[in-house]
């Protein structure tokens, strides 16, 4: 018999041939140590691709409504996280509550499949996906009712030396944009700015190239890296 | 998530279960996810084949009222099909060619199927200690043709 290691917990664990008990032992060893989480997640990895081998199905009908009759039940400290009373859940069920419920349950999911965190403090008011001429994705701009602004760019652009990206919206979409800050060292950042009303649905956000230092006018010269309009994120 | 568990389960509607209880894992555990730890789809993956190894494990399955429900594809196809939609260009597929093909099936069908070192040793006829050691050599191939 070969010998028991670590790494052939590992690998029993993630194929499924682990016992109940050396899956929960490996699940706290995890949890106390990144070194072992790291091993564990690269043998997920390994076999991930495994995955994307079964052929797709379609969910069937009524698979939304069902799972959001389930998620309809309040999340009590002593709920056991491994069995799902339906009994229990079907009792609680209420039929108005369905509606957000499966938006947000819908949300949670595409969130999670993009890979985004979830783990934001303060959630934003509006989120803008600036585009470029092409069409190409080049920042994602979430701004909070103060209209702190945090922009993270979804690719590196080309900054000419002597040039600066800077951030500018359109609080008013008659008015003239407003500067919200430079980019100074050409990565993502979080700006914050006073005196602008709440930002709102629609509200026009872009990235300019402006000589070193910001606009000398203070309103838009350069060309435009990329715009969009604000959307409400459903959350 | 409905193919992988459809796959596993071999039936359509205790697929739907399993993945109703995995988004339902998902929602309640949100906290706990840590991105440092791993990728958001790897951990939703992980959550999904935990509940159908469960389901599989437990006596609790009841007999199916619908024989569509049921997934009759044999068993060497079910592998041989996973087997051959690896692209020939990941790592994964070109170690496991470097395998012998009862380890290759004993492996596969423990990750596709969520079978037990003693379902592998029934349907393969060997004894349970020599299928464990012969998967762990395999697995061991593996990581250090993956390394």
């Amino acid at each position: 018999m070969t010998e028991y290691s670590l790494e052939v917990m590992i690998d029993e664990v993630v194929l499924g041939l682990a016992s109940d008990a050396d899956c929960a032992k490996l699940d706290r060893m995890a949890a106390e140590d990144p070194a072992v989480a790291a091993l564990l997640e690269r043998a997920r990895l390994r076999f991930a691709p495994l995955d994307d081998t079964a052929a797709p199905q379609p969910l069937p009908e009524g698979f939304w409504n069902r799972l959001t009759d389930r998620l309809d039940v309040p999340d009590g400290p002593a709920a056991p996280a491994e069995i799902v009373e339906l009994d229990d859940v079907r009792a609680r069920l209420a039929r108005w509550r369905r509606a957000t419920y499966g938006a947000v349950a819908a949300t949670v999911l595409l969130a999670f499949l993009a890979g985004w965190s979830l783990l934001t403090p303060t959630p934003p008011l509006v989120v803008t996906v600036l585009l470029d001429a092409s069409g190409g994705a080049v920042a994602l701009v979430e701004s909070a009712p103060d209209n702190t602004t945090r922009i993270t760019l979804l690719e590196q652009p080309a900054v000419p030396s002597g040039q600066v990206m800077q951030v500018w919206t359109k609080p008013d979409d008659a008015g003239p944009p407003v500067s919200l800050g430079l980019l100074a060292d050409g990565t993502s950042e979080t700006l914050t700015i006073r005196g602008l009303t709440a930002p709102t649905a629609r509200q026009l956000y872009e990235i300019t190239l402006e000589p070193a230092g910001g606009s000398p006018t203070n309103l838009p010269t350069g060309p435009i890296l990329g715009v969009g309009r604000a959307n409400d994120p459903v959350i | 998530m409905l193919g992988v568990a459809r796959r596993m389960l071999r039936r359509s509607d205790l697929a739907e279960d399993a993945v109703q209880d995995a988004l339902v894992l998902v929602w309640r555990r949100a906290g706990q996810f840590d991105p440092a730890r791993g990728s958001a789809k790897g951990w939703l993956y992980t959550i999904l084949r935990n509940r159908c190894l469960t389901m599989l494990r437990s006596e609790e399955r009841e007999v199916t009222s619908d024989a569509a429900d049921v997934d009759v594809t044999p068993v060497p196809e079910v592998l041989a099909s996973a087997y051959g939609g690896l692209d020939d260009a990941t790592g994964l597929r070109q170690c496991l060619d470097r395998l012998d093909g009862p380890t290759r099936d004993a492996i596969l069908a423990s990750y596709v199927l969520g079978y037990s070192h003693g379902e592998i040793a029934g349907r393969l006829d060997s004894p349970l200690g020599t299928i464990k050691a012969r998967m762990r050599r395999g697995l061991l191939k593996l990581r250090e043709c993956l390394s």
